[in-house]
This record gives C-alpha cells, sequence and structure tokens, in this order.
C-alpha cells in the first residue's frame, strides 16, 4: 500500500496561487498522500512544546531566514538615537557591525535591504529629533543633547543643525537676532558661572584623591563608609558654624564681668573637661544670662540688644532644625535611588551585569574583585541547583535553640551593660570631695572608660557570637548584628539619658551648674570614643594583623566591617547631637575627632585589610545607615533635647536661664513682648498665640496632615496595581512573541528544506507546479497522469527585476519555453516569485544545480518543479482548479 | 594647571563643557593625560593615539573590558581602537560622576556586546563572564555552570523570550540596582 503523507495548505486570502505542499515521508517501496490539514498543525504543536524546542530560542538553533527577521526587529538595533543620517560615514561604520548577524555568506543582499530601510527611518527619525530639540530653549536643547549616547563630533553636528535652523527663521527680524544673540550670550556666561562655581566646588570636595585611592583598592563597599564619615563632617561643619557665629563669637565678645570662681588646677583637664574647661565657652555654665548686666558700653563689638538667652535656645533649635532638613533630605534621595533594590529576583543576571566595579584599578584588586566573583556565582549557582533541601523538624529545633540562646545572651549582655553603667554613675558625684585632683579625674573618667569599652568590645563579642548561628545569607547577619549593636548602644545612651535629666538635674546641692556636669559627661564620653577607637586601630588591627601575617604565614588580611565601624560614627554622633545643648562646641571636638579617625582609618585599612569577600550593597547600606542616622539617633537626640528644654527646670545659679521655670518659657515672654515693643511685629506674637497655643489649629493641622497621607497613600496603591498589570501584560507579550518565534521557525524550516523526502506542488493562475524528489519523477503515478514539462521556481528576487532581465540570466543553462514573473493582483507590486519552463528535464536540473544565483545582489531561490505541459494546459485548465488537483491527490492515493 | 589650560582653545573648551558630562578641570586634566599620551602636543585634532598606549594609563590597564571600551568609544574607521582626544572625551564624560543612569547603561550594554550586534546573546554573555572571573583556569566556570548560569540570566533578564536580552531588557535589570551608577565610574 502507498504509505506518504500529503501536507496541504491554502493560502486563504489569495484564491489564484493555492500552495500546496505535499510532504511525503518515504516508506519502503511506498508513497502515501494523506489529506490533512489538521495533522500539520499537530505536528506544530509538536515542535512547540518540544523541551529542548522551546529552551532552544538560542540563536544557533535559528535558520538564517528567522534570524534574519529577528534582527530586523526594531528591539534589537540599538537605537543610535538618529545621528546616522547626519554623518554617513560614521554611519556605515555602526550600522554595519549591528546589521550583520547572520555570519551567513548570504545576508549581503538583506543587508542593502534593510540599510535602505535603516536610512529611511533615520532620515525621518532625524528630523523629528531636530524639530523636538528646536522646540526646547538653548539651554534645555543642550542638556538633552549631553544626555543623548553620542560621540562629540555628531553632538556637534546636531547642535550646529539646529542652531543654524534656529538663526535662519528669524533672519527676516534683526532686532530680535540681536536680543537672541544677547540672551544666548547672557545665558551662556550664566551658565559659565554655574558650571565655574560647580567645578569649584568639585574641586573642593574634601579628601577626593585620598577616597579615590581608596576606592581603587577596596572597591565602593568600603568607600560607602568613608563617605558617610565625611557627610557626619559636613553635618558637623554646618552645626559648628551656626553655634559659632551666633552664640560663641558673641558670648566670646564680650566676656562677664568678674567671675571669682577660681579654676582648680587639674592634671587632666583636656580629658576630662574640669579645671579650665570648666568655666569657658565650651560649657553652658559659661553662658551669661541676660547682656545688660555684661555688655560693656565702651565695647564695639557687643551690639545693643544682643540677648545671649534668646540667641542660645534660637541657634540650638536653628541648627537642630537645619540639620533635620539636611538629614530627610538625604534620606528621601537615598531612598529614591535604592527602593527597587528590595526585590529580589533577578539575582545573577544583576551580579553579572552590574558587579563590575570599574573604580578598581589596581592589579591585584582586579584579580581579588574577579576570584570574588567567580566564588559568588559559584555559590548562587549551587544554591539554585540544590533549592532549599528542607530540614527535619530535629534540625529546626536546634536551629530555633541555637538562635534562642545566642539572643538570650546578647540580650543579658546587654542589661548587664545598663546595670553597671547605672550603678557607675552615683559614685562620681556623690563624693565630690576628694583631695587628690588626680584621683577625682580617674574617678569621673571611670564611667566613660566603661561606656566605650562596652560599646568597643561587645560588638565584638556579638559577631563572633552570630559566627555560631550559620545565617545562611549575608544580608540576615548584618542586619542582626546591626539591630543587637543598636540595641546595646540604645539602651546605653537611654540609661545616662536617665540619669542626667532625672538624677543630675534635681540634685540639692547646687554647687555647680548640673548642666556644665552633663556636658562635661557628654565631652568626656565623646573623648574617650575617639581614644578608644584609636586605640584600637592601633591594638587590634595593626598588632593584630601583623601577629596573623607573622604567625599563621598566610597572605589574610583582616576584613573591614563596614557596618559595625559605621554603627561606631553614628553613635558619636548622637551623643553630639545631644551635647549640644550643654556644650555649645561640642560640633568642633567632633569634628577633630571625625578628621584624626578618617586618617588613621585610612592608614589602618591600606596597611592592614584586604578587600572584602562578600559584595557590598553599597546604595541600599548608605540608605539604611543614613535611615539609622535619621531615626533613632537623630529624633532620639532631638526627642531629649526637646524635653530638657520643655520639662527640666534650669540650675538657678548659672548660664543663660536661671531664674526660669524651663527654657521654652524665655520663648514665650520673648514673643510676648515683640507684640509690645516692635508694633510692626505683633502679627508673630498673634499667630503665636492664635495658631501654636491653640489646639484646635494643632487638631485641624493634623487631620489635614493625616488627610493628605491618605490619598498618597490609596494613590500609591493604585499605581502598584497599574505597575501589576502592566507587568502581566508584558509578561504576556513576551510569551507571545515567543510563540511567533517559535511559529516562525517552525514555518521556515519547513518551506527552507530541500530535502528529498518533500514535494510541493505549486498552482498559480491555475497552473499546477510540482515539486517532486527525482526518483518520482519517473514513478508511474506521474506518467500515467499526463505528460509533463520541466521547469524552475525562483524566488526571493529582487522586486525590481523584470521578465527580460530574468530570461537574460537563466539563458545560459538551455532553451527557455516560458519565462513569468508574477504580480500581486491587488496592489501590482511584484511579488519575487517568477517560473522559467526549460526545453528538457536536464536543462531545468542544471540551472538548479549551478547555483548559489545572485541576482541583482539578491539571492535566488530554485527550486526544478514539473507542470503540465504547455499544450495540455488549455486542456487541463478546468481539471487543474483546486478540486481537480485533490482529485488528482485521491487518484494517486489510489495508486 | 595654567600651563595645560592655554593649550586647550577657550571655545573648545566651553563647547566641551556643554556637549560632555565634564568640568572645566576634568576637561583640562583629561587633555594634560591625553597630550602625555600622545608624546608631541600637536593639538587635540586628527592625531590618535594607539589602543595599546591609552592602555597604559594606570585606571585602564587592569581591567578586563578594557580592549572593548577602547572599541566601543573609538570612532577610528579602521577599527583599531584607536582614540581622538574627543573620544577620550566621550569616554570620561560616560565614566563620569554626573552622567545619568541612561548613558552608563547605554555604553556599559556596548561594551558587554562582545560582537557588535545589538544584543547580548549566549556568546557574550558567555565572554562577559569569562571577563568577569577572570583568565585563568581556576576561577574559570565549568562548561556545565556556564549553561546554566546562562540560561538563567535569560530566564530572569528576557523579557520578551526571544533568547536574546536587548538595551531596554538590560537597562530594565540594571535600574533594580542602584550601585551600578557608581560602580559605573573611572576618575582620572
Amino acid at each position: 500500500m502507498a504509505a506518504s503523507r500529503i501536507m496541504e495548505r491554502f493560502s486563504s486570502d489569495d484564491k489564484d496561487e493555492d500552495l500546496i505542499e505535499l510532504e511525503a515521508i518515504r516508506r519502503p517501496r511506498a508513497v502515501k498522500f494523506d489529506l490533512t490539514r489538521a495533522n500539520r498543525e499537530d505536528l506544530e504543536a509538536q515542535h512547540y512544546h518540544e523541551p529542548q524546542h522551546s529552551n532552544a530560542l538560542q540563536r544557533n538553533s535559528w535558520s538564517s531566514s528567522t534570524q534574519r527577521v529577528l534582527s530586523s526587529m526594531p528591539s534589537r538595533s540599538i537605537k543610535f538615537n538618529q545621528s546616522t543620517a547626519l554623518s554617513r560615514s560614521t554611519e556605515a561604520r555602526r550600522r554595519r557591525p549591528l546589521s550583520i548577524v547572520s555570519p551567513t555568506h548570504c545576508s549581503t543582499e538583506q543587508d542593502v535591504f534593510r540599510e535602505q530601510e535603516s536610512c529611511r527611518n533615520d532620515v525621518t527619525q532625524n528630523e523629528e529629533m531636530l524639530d523636538k530639540l528646536q522646540d526646547l530653549s538653548g539651554a534645555e536643547s543642550v542638556r538633552v543633547l549631553r544626555g543623548m549616547p553620542l560621540s562629540v563630533s555628531e553632538k556637534r553636528q546636531i547642535r550646529a543643525l539646529i542652531f543654524c535652523c534656529e538663526t535662519v527663521q528669524p533672519l527676516s527680524a534683526n532686532r530680535d537676532m540681536c536680543c537672541h544673540q544677547f540672551k544666548a550670550w547672557f545665558l551662556k556666561d550664566v551658565c559659565g558661572c554655574c558650571y565655574g562655581s560647580v567645578s569649584q566646588k568639585k574641586s573642593i570636595q574634601l579628601w577626593q584623591g585620598v577616597l579615590k585611592n581608596i576606592s581603587a583598592h577596596f572597591g565602593t563597599g568600603v568607600l560607602s563608609y568613608f563617605t558617610f564619615l565625611r557627610k557626619l563632617l559636613y553635618y558637623n561643619l554646618l552645626l559648628f558654624l551656626i553655634t559659632g557665629l551666633f552664640l560663641v563669637l558673641p558670648q566670646l565678645s564680650n566676656p562677664p564681668s568678674s567671675k571669682n570662681k577660681s579654676a582648680a588646677t587639674d592634671d587632666l583637664w583636656m580629658l576630662t573637661g574640669m579645671g579650665i574647661l570648666t568655666d569657658s565657652v565650651m560649657f553652658y555654665g559659661h553662658y551669661a544670662n541676660s547682656t545688660e548686666k555684661n555688655c560693656k558700653a565702651d565695647m564695639k563689638l557687643c551690639p545693643e540688644n544682643y540677648n545671649i538667652p534668646l540667641a542660645y535656645i534660637f541657634t540650638i533649635g536653628v541648627g537642630m532644625f537645619i540639620t533635620c532638613v539636611m538629614l530627610v533630605y538625604s534620606m528621601s534621595k537615598s531612598f529614591g535611588k535604592s527602593f527597587r533594590v528590595f526585590k529580589t529576583s533577578g539575582n545573577l543576571a544583576l551580579k553579572v551585569f552590574c558587579s563590575w566595579d570599574f573604580k578598581v584599578s589596581k592589579k591585584r584588586s582586579v584579580k581579588l574583585q574577579s576570584v570574588n566573583i567567580c566564588t559568588q556565582l559559584k555559590e548562587m549557582l549551587s544554591e539554585l541547583s540544590c533549592k532549599k533541601q528542607k530540614r527535619n523538624l530535629c534540625s529546626t529545633l536546634g536551629w530555633l535553640s541555637v538562635h534562642f540562646i545566642v539572643w538570650s545572651i546578647c540580650l543579658v549582655c546587654i542589661a548587664a551593660c545598663m546595670l553597671v553603667v547605672y550603678y557607675l554613675n552615683p559614685n562620681i558625684n556623690q563624693d565630690s570631695s576628694k583631695a587628690n585632683s588626680f584621683q577625682k579625674a580617674e574617678d569621673f573618667l571611670k564611667l566613660p572608660l566603661v561606656v566605650s569599652c562596652v560599646s568597643h568590645l561587645l560588638p565584638g563579642f556579638f559577631d563572633m557570637l552570630s559566627r555560631v548561628e550559620l545565617y545562611n545569607s549575608l544580608s540576615t547577619q548584618i542586619y542582626v548584628s546591626i539591630i543587637r549593636n543598636l540595641l546595646l548602644k540604645g539602651c546605653i545612651f537611654s540609661v545616662l539619658c536617665y540619669y542626667w535629666l532625672k538624677k543630675i538635674s534635681v540634685r540639692k546641692n547646687p554647687e555647680t551648674c548640673w548642666e556644665t556636669l552633663v556636658g562635661q559627661e557628654l565631652y568626656r564620653l565623646v573623648l574617650m570614643d575617639l581614644l578608644f577607637a584609636v586605640s584600637y586601630i592601633i591594638l587590634a588591627e595593626f598588632l593584630w594583623g601583623m601577629c596573623i601575617r607573622n604567625i599563621t604565614f598566610r597572605r589574610r588580611k583582616l576584613q573591614f566591617d563596614i557596618a559595625r565601624d559605621v554603627l561606631e560614627l553614628i553613635y558619636g554622633q548622637t551623643l553630639v547631637w545631644f551635647g549640644v545643648l550643654f556644650s555649645p562646641l561640642l560640633p568642633a571636638v567632633q569634628i577633630g575627632k571625625l578628621i584624626l579617625l578618617f586618617y588613621f582609618k585610612k592608614t589602618s585599612l591600606l596597611m592592614n585589610f584586604q578587600p572584602p569577600r562578600k559584595h557590598w550593597r553599597a546604595t541600599q547600606m548608605s540608605t539604611v545607615f543614613i535611615t539609622l542616622l535619621f531615626i533613632p539617633s537623630f529624633t532620639g537626640a532631638l526627642a531629649c533635647v526637646i524635653y530638657t528644654m520643655w520639662r527640666v527646670k534650669p540650675s538657678s545659679d548659672c548660664g543663660p536661664f536661671s531664674n526660669l521655670g524651663n527654657m521654652f518659657l524665655l520663648g514665650k515672654e520673648w514673643i510676648k513682648d515683640l507684640g509690645k515693643s516692635h508694633p510692626n511685629m505683633s502679627w508673630l506674637s498673634w499667630a503665636y498665640n492664635n495658631l501654636v497655643d491653640n489646639p484646635l489649629f494643632l487638631f485641624i493641622t493634623a487631620g489635614l496632615f493625616l488627610a493628605i497621607i491618605y490619598i498618597h497613600m490609596q494613590v500609591l496603591d493604585g499605581q502598584k496595581m497599574i505597575i501589576a498589570r502592566l507587568q502581566e501584560q508584558i509578561d504576556n507579550e513576551g510569551e507571545d512573541k515567543k510563540f511567533l518565534i517559535a511559529k516562525l521557525q517552525a514555518l521556515n524550516e519547513t518551506s527552507a528544506q530541500h530535502h528529498p523526502r518533500k514535494c510541493r506542488v505549486y498552482s498559480k493562475m491555475k497552473r499546477v507546479y510540482i515539486h517532486i524528489p527525482e526518483e518520482y519523477e519517473t514513478s508511474s503515478a506521474f506518467q500515467t497522469f499526463g505528460e509533463w514539462d520541466h521547469g524552475i521556481v525562483v524566488k526571493d528576487m529582487n522586486p525590481y527585476l523584470t521578465q527580460s532581465d530574468v530570461h537574460n540570466y537563466f539563458e545560459k543553462f538551455g532553451t527557455i519555453t516560458e519565462c513569468v514573473v508574477t504580480f500581486d493582483k491587488s496592489s501590482e507590486w511584484p511579488k519575487g516569485v517568477g517560473f522559467v519552463r526549460y526545453s528538457s528535464s536536464e536543462e531545468a536540473k542544471a540551472a538548479e544545480e549551478a547555483g548559489p544565483h545572485c541576482l541583482g545582489d539578491f539571492r535566488l531561490r530554485i527550486s526544478k518543479v514539473l507542470t503540465p505541459k504547455l499544450s495540455a494546459l488549455n486542456r487541463c485548465d478546468s481539471q487543474l482548479n483546486t478540486p481537480p488537483c485533490q482529485s488528482f491527490q485521491t487518484d494517486l492515493c489510489v495508486t | 594647571m595654567g600651563g595645560t589650560s592655554s593649550k586647550l582653545p577657550k571655545d573648545l573648551l566651553s563647547e566641551y563643557q556643554e556637549l560632555t558630562f565634564l568640568t572645566k578641570q576634568e576637561i583640562l586634566l583629561a587633555h594634560k593625560i591625553f597630550s602625555e599620551l600622545q608624546g608631541r602636543e600637536n593639538g587635540p585634532y586628527g592625531s590618535r593615539v594607539s589602543m595599546e598606549k591609552v592602555l597604559t594609563l594606570p585606571e585602564l590597564k587592569s581591567n578586563p573590558f578594557r580592549k572593548r571600551i577602547c572599541h566601543v568609544f573609538s570612532t577610528s574607521d579602521m577599527k583599531d581602537g584607536s582614540l581622538s582626544f574627543e573620544d577620550f572625551l566621550d569616554l570620561l564624560s560616560a565614566f563620569s560622576d554626573s552622567a545619568t543612569l541612561e548613558i552608563k547603561s547605554h555604553y556599559a550594554f556596548r561594551i558587554f556586546d562582545f560582537d557588535d550586534d545589538g544584543t547580548l546573546d549566549g556568546r557574550d554573555l558567555e565572554k562577559l563572564v569569562n571577563c568577569l572571573t577572570g583568565e585563568t583556569d581556576d576561577t574559570r566556570l565549568t562548561a556545565e555552570e556556564m549553561r546554566q548560569l546562562i540560561s538563567n540570566i535569560l530566564e530572569e533578564s528576557d523579557i520578551d523570550k526571544d533568547g536574546t536580552v536587548n538595551l531596554s531588557e538590560f537597562q530594565h535589570v540594571i535600574s533594580r540596582s542602584p550601585d551600578f551608577v557608581s560602580s559605573f565610574k573611572i576618575v582620572l
């Protein structure tokens, strides 16, 4: 029985040209034609669902024609923004390598075609872009231009085009032109000034060279510590400038008239802040409580109405306020940059695309970086391959208990530290009558010593504990250690605050200012923190590092713990922000401390440390740090300051606020007085009375704020929903594209296969062309049906070729009896398909085998076909329409 | 600095300032370094510095992508990666502090696109990973790992499922990493 299958396909839109494909599957001595349309779809579906096929949407498995279609997709061509038409030479350079996708030899004509296309596109795009740029103002268009990924020369050409077009238009009005030029000149000047100032700022940037060196060695992660330090330095500088200018300088310019307190000579006054420093601008107690008494008439510098207490309260307030604004600003900016980070999928791609730090340029560091990336990639891959192995109950319990134990140890440690700090405090202040000043200093230094000791050594202990816990991801480990450190420091700080504000401030014997005492305490803490940090660097980093290197003889070096060091900085900064109320010059001390710390850390880093092994997500972590700096640290300090001002009674015989219930009262009184003394400022007191004091107003504003926040949240929700929808749509489109590509590939495969098992029937203009393997040509099935002519079907022709061109070209292979080039009926556009009839089978075969044929820069596809004899055509006309074709095929089936 | 600033005409300088992300100081520094590379100081025009010479800069010397960087920024017709002064400025501008994420990711894409065909396909990714992990045998990934890595990357970043990563998909991935802007920098 004849066993072969016919694949048939009717192109539905074009009845005149029915393409019938016959696919004959050869069985031993048998051919079966099977007329099923559904089967083909089955086959395709099979193709599509085959696993290697869906996976094989990778380039190497594609046929060249698929590749050609794919490479001309708009998303594939990098948009070299339109500049290309401006510079033909660069166009050739840049477009060419991009358009050669398939390395096959036949890509040339496609290239030519595509280049024409792209040129056309470029010209239109170019005009659009120029129009768009001309719509903008001069400075704006230059800014847009700068943001385009073009080379300088291309940008220059575009700019010239823009400006020449601009100047052509207003030629009629000369004055306009003049005005325009003047404006341009003016703008340029202003811009130049701006640029100048910006570049000035750039060069002023502190420690630029050092930071570059650090980043070249250690990359962005470690750099973030130093930039954080620099940021703190700027904040302190600002705070210092404000307090220095408006508070310390006026106080210095009119020193108090007579202070008969003899400052006790103290050996360690630098450290303890006692002795000379007690009664200086350093601390609260020194500041005069009103100007009238102290201001001498002959002092030129003393302004008549400079009210030190008011200055005190406003300076501190303004300083805190500006710091707050700056913090919020940088925090929001940092959040804006990194909020996308919290999405976790797509880590491998991120790692490969973004992990290389181009700043690292030292050879050893580069090597280390690549080793690190390699190990990370391997780890991630192994994680992916074995996914999560499920723990059984026992190990889960063990894991939980380990965590529980570690956490409880940490909490117990923290509680113990709190107790120690709390009970150390009274010792210092109860017996203040000690003979030996040195012993006294020692007493005073005990507390800061313990506090610094705890805050420097316990984190190391916590780190050791967390090693037992075996966290599987680095970020959890970092966050846990941050939480513990924060807890420790927060507890210590709150104990200290409680002690200062509750105990010292209500002491019975008011022989000294309690504010000064607190200030001194803070001063000692800050200094001791510095001393400990420095000694830690020297002991733990220099000596220990040297020991490790010499004893173990390994080239291993220490690793820089960014999180811990940043937390140290945050803690120190909290102390300063709180202390600025009691000791206005504390920021100056902090500036010195930060500068010292910077140089120590830098030297130690370059000598003792190696680049970190794990990738540090610098931006994300700096967002976290700046948030920590704001939320517990700054807000905590601010709350303490406000509480002190509002609720705690200042000491009665010293400082600017003596004889007052609290510091805010002064402000209130001033505002009340203001209404009386300066009538034109009375609106301020009115505003104060009606708005700030009135609870109704506060309620209303709070309600408004809440409403605004609520609305914003709703808007955000809506946007999130839209984003999810869009994401879904993109995914769907991706699926569609995948499907279409697979279809295209399948189509191309079936149509391009010059496979002996395949046989096709081309029916055109009521003529039938049959492509059939040679061995069947002589088979009885064809011979019995009628007489056949031989010819070739030519496809992929250049559409501009005429019949005579084709005739001339194929003449050399034999005598041509018919030559046809087809046109689309509706559009009259050439289809690029032709038919050449030869007088004999041998000639047609010669023409087919002489390929590859190139005509008019296009590579032709040729297939040898059989067709009913010309003489028989008229007779067969009615039979060779589609229905007769089927009868012909069924005939074949029968045989 | 005064000595070098006189070499670069003022109008050119301001033009460069307008068209690139560099500041005046940076342009002058770049000019100084470039004329040192040239060896002789005959102005910024026409004369190109060969790739080998550019790669002797300490900032580029051990960068695994150094050749790609030169090729991407070179406007030479010979495709030899040689840089003119303006190409050099382009390079520095793309790697500067103030360049936008868009510019940076665009050039990063072209640097990673080793065969210059407009998309990152499997071969490009393989070369990229080899560059990242270094050429020595102990750091290189095995063939199996590489296959898995590439298929994972394509799965994660190839949104339209066409088997390659194109520019917009690349930028989409990049936009999730805020570190990219700070690490895609070369400071002179």
